[in-house]
């Protein structure tokens, strides 16, 4: 048995999640739809497909896992777990991605993960108050150690345990569930009471092996604080235009949306991407395991942002921010991708903190 | 089984050899669509890009002796998209080009894989209105929408596909291609082939662009919500606003159990008490709408109703509508096999209907919840089953043989809107006679002679 019969027998087949795919876009191929990966897991299941058959190893790895089909599946399909489980079987001993299983050997040691605080700074860690505690997200303790310090600046209060580890995500999203489990629940031990995260893929993890109640996500926990910063964001003397990239797990896993857009609205002239709920492609670690197929996701992105005009792009996720800024840098665009709580520290000091200059560029 | 290597060898050559496909992995998943129960995976997928690419792929299957059966994005429900015996799917997702959308002539010129929301978007953008309205419009094709005439929300007032297609372009399974109609809202030159055309499932030709009608977009509309004690109740609402002289644009009802997992899906905050729930909307001149509003809510008040309100804003009256549309897969939540079936009966005969479908589900001890369009008397009663409870599924079927045959009797029909397909074949005699289903055969032998266009369904 490779699925929990009740998760896979959810699906009717309606079709209703076809056009919130986006590799059901690319291709227009129903392999490469949510509804023909739940065909093909249930041929796996009753063994009409063998377990190395071509389209079943190309599709558990062209999904993004980006669950957009889980709010528009009237039946409740949680395809999320469905792909676990899927990619839990299909990758199991050499045939995971080489890649990936680097990565998941890397953020599983937490000796590693506390090097680069050493060489780059993170919010300073401090045993645990009792309170809410930041988590220090694996990827972006080491890619974005300015969020955690923005996220300080901005509540103060919040205790920044040490040796939190990797919360395991990227596990279970790489067919390691066991290891995923096991993983968030010592996460769990290490931050006990309310873990705040910046990252939507964390929380969204984090929330199914933990109980929704402990994660809040950085703009959810922002808003139940009423950390609300004070002053508007402005760009050569009017206020900053700011778009935002939902976090796919974040959005569709925990639906959490109104949130950054209203803190974004407090502090800057807000600007709806068409595609805002889109997959960006960055997909936790897809950009890395599939670079073409995430660079096109990107193109689209990139070229909407431009067409948007506006100064900034908020991610509520590392692998986004990285993605977005991977994109933008690449077609030399003006536009500047920055992390939520980043964006509101800016707003409240009027600083950039990369660059001072802007300073005198919004007085003059 | 496999297909012919040569004439495997000539598809790729056709379409290239990306797009046919024969690995057991697509086709496994091209072998359902969205009818539960029906399931067959063919010998290959093809997708064309061209209407000269689709007439070569039919001469080449005519000529072979190779089923074929065209398909959109595969959300029917009476399988008539499932390959029954084998052959080639034709899938038509990769022709989704807009071609015009015309202001002046007040009409639309598509491909067949553009999906009915898509088209409807693009209307609206010119403050143009695409009136059919299927639950499924996100997700299905124009072209599957024409092949089963596709009905839905707005029936009563402003008909179904057929009402809209003005031409065709198609082609024959002898790769001749016919144009159809076209530009025209007059025009008797001939048969009335887009009609014949229209809701010919697949069997006849393959569409592979359309014409259609649009209308100026109404200016403003509305929808309430108003609960009943039963669904007579709500019944004899429906019919003291049609006398009333008012032809809304939604009059669409659930049962409870409809009720309950809507709300539980859309969270909306429904009232779960009521024996049914009625929707009813206006769309059309300020005045119009408000006017229609303010009566209807009074007539279902003076019908019995238990609550009346009208949604506050358009993204409320959106949202009830959306809620509305995925009744089908909401329902799934009850127990993972749901058997959606679809009958039609004349509006004041639908308490009755209703009361049958009850009894009936009663008598074969099954679960069946019922929603429908109740302006046009189209209902959807709906099995919701254990899918490893063989007994209870051999009950289902012959419980709806049951609904089928009383529709019939109450001088209604099989199916409203979703098509015969594979599902309702095994009725369609009850429903036409003998002599039509001769005449219905001796035309499907006139276009395709080879028998190769989707076997197994109409004509066979």
């Amino acid at each position: 048995m490779i699925f929990a019969k009740p998760l896979l027998d959810r699906c009717i087949s309606c079709g209703y999640c076809l056009p919130a795919c986006p590799t059901y876009a690319m291709t227009g191929e129903e392999a490469s739809s949510p509804r023909g990966r739940i065909s093909l897991m249930r041929a796996l299941e009753t063994g009409e497909l063998p377990e190395d058959d071509g389209t079943l190893a190309e599709q558990a790895s062209f999904c993004l896992g980006c669950r957009a089909c889980e709010p528009v599946c009237p039946a409740g399909v949680e395809y999320g777990n469905l792909l676990e489980q899927w990619r839990d079987h299909q990758w199991r001993g050499g045939r995971r991605p080489l890649r990936a299983r680097l990565l998941m050997a890397a953020v599983a040691r937490p000796w590693l993960l506390r090097l680069p605080g050493l060489v780059r700074r993170h919010a300073r860690t401090a045993a645990s108050a009792g309170g809410p505690s930041l988590m220090l997200g694996c990827a972006e303790r080491a890619l974005f150690p300015r969020v955690s310090r923005a996220v300080r600046t901005l509540v103060p209060g919040l205790t920044v345990p040490p040796r939190q580890g990797c919360c395991g995500a990227l596990h279970a999203h790489n067919g390691d569930s066991a290891a995923g489990e096991r993983m968030a629940k010592e996460f769990g031990e290490a931050l006990p009471g309310t873990i705040v995260t910046t990252s939507g893929g964390c929380a969204a993890h984090l929330a199914a092996h933990l109980g929704r109640p402990r994660v809040r996500e950085a703009s959810e926990f922002f808003v139940e604080a009423d950390v609300l910063p004070l002053g508007t964001l402005s760009v050569d003397g009017r206020p900053a235009r700011v778009a935002l990239q939902d976090s796919c797990h974040l959005r569709n896993g925990l639906g959490v949306w109104r949130q950054p857009r209203e803190l974004i609205r407090a502090v800057a002239e807000y600007v709806e991407l068409p595609s805002a709920a889109a997959c960006c492609g960055a997909a936790g670690t897809y950009s890395i395991l599939r670079p073409r197929d995430s660079a096109r996701i990107l193109a689209a992105k990139i070229d909407e942002i431009e067409a948007a005009g506006v100064d900034y792009v908020v991610a509520v996720n590392p692998g986004c921010l990285r993605q977005l800024r991977a994109g933008l840098r690449k077609r030399r665009s003006r536009v500047e991708a920055v992390h939520l709580a980043e964006l509101l520290v800016i707003a409240s000091k009027q600083v950039r903190p990369d660059r001072q200059t802007d300073l005198s560029e919004s007085g003059s | 089984m496999g297909l012919d290597r040569d004439f495997a060898a000539a598809l790729a050559e056709v379409v290239g050899p990306d797009h046919v496909r024969q690995s057991p992995g697509d086709l496994a998943v091209y072998a359902r669509d969205a009818t539960p129960l029906f399931h067959h995976p063919p010998d290959a997928v093809v997708f064309p890009a061209t209407t000269d690419q689709v007439a070569r792929v039919l001469q080449l299957a005519t000529a072979y002796r190779v089923p074929v059966v065209p398909r959109g994005s595969g959300s029917n429900l009476c399988a008539a998209t499932v390959p029954l015996r084998g052959g080639i799917i034709l899938a038509l997702t990769r022709m989704t080009q807009i071609l015009e959308v015309s202001s002046e002539e007040l009409l639309a010129r598509v491909q067949p894989g553009v999906t009915t929301a898509r088209l409807a978007d693009a209307a609206a953008a010119r403050n143009l209105l695409y009136a059919p309205d299927p639950g499924s419009r996100t997700t299905a094709t124009v072209g599957g929408n024409i092949a089963t005439c596709a009905g839905g929300l707005r029936g009563l007032k402003y008909g179904v596909t057929r009402n809209y297609v003005l031409g065709l372009e198609a082609v024959l399974p002898t790769g001749e291609v016919v144009r159809t109609g076209g530009r025209l809202w007059k025009d008797v030159a001939g048969y009335d082939l887009t009609r014949l055309l229209t809701g010919s499932e697949g069997t006849l030709a393959v569409i592979t662009e359309a014409t259609v009608a649009l209308l100026p977009a109404p200016a403003e509309s509305n929808t309430g919500v108003a609960y009943f004690e039963s669904l007579a109740d709500a019944s004899r609402a429906v019919g003291a606003i049609i006398s009333s002289g008012i032809v809304p644009a939604t009059l669409e009802f659930l049962d409870r159990k409809c009720v309950a997992v809507v709300e539980e899906y859309a969270g909306l905050g429904l009232r779960l008490d009521a024996g049914a729930l009625l929707l009813f909307g206006e769309d059309g001149p300020l005045e119009v709408v408000a006017g229609n509003m303010v009566r209807m809510r009074k007539i279902c008040a003076e019908s019995g109703a238990l609550e009346v309100t009208v949604a506050a804003d358009v993204a409320r009256a959106e949202a009830l509508l959306t809620a509305r549309r995925c009744s089908l897969p909401a329902l799934s939540r009850l127990g993972s096999l749901t058997i959606l079936e679809d009958v039609t009966v004349p509006r004041p005969r639908m308490p009755e209907m209703v009361g049958r479908i009850d009894e009936i589900a009663e008598r074969f001890d099954l679960q069946i919840a019922t929603f429908g369009h109740a302006g046009d008397g189209n209902l959807h009663p709906t099995c919701v089953l254990d899918p490893d409870d063989e007994a209870a599924v051999e009950r289902a079927h012959k419980a709806f043989a049951e609904v089928f045959r009383t529709a019939i009797r109450l001088d209604g029909t099989i199916t409203g809107e979703h098509g015969v397909g594979a599902a309702k074949l095994p009725f369609l005699a009850e429903r036409l006679g003998p002599a039509q289903l001769g005449l219905l055969r001796r035309i499907k032998s006139a276009f395709d002679p080879a028998g190769v266009l989707n076997p197994g369904k109409l004509g066979s």
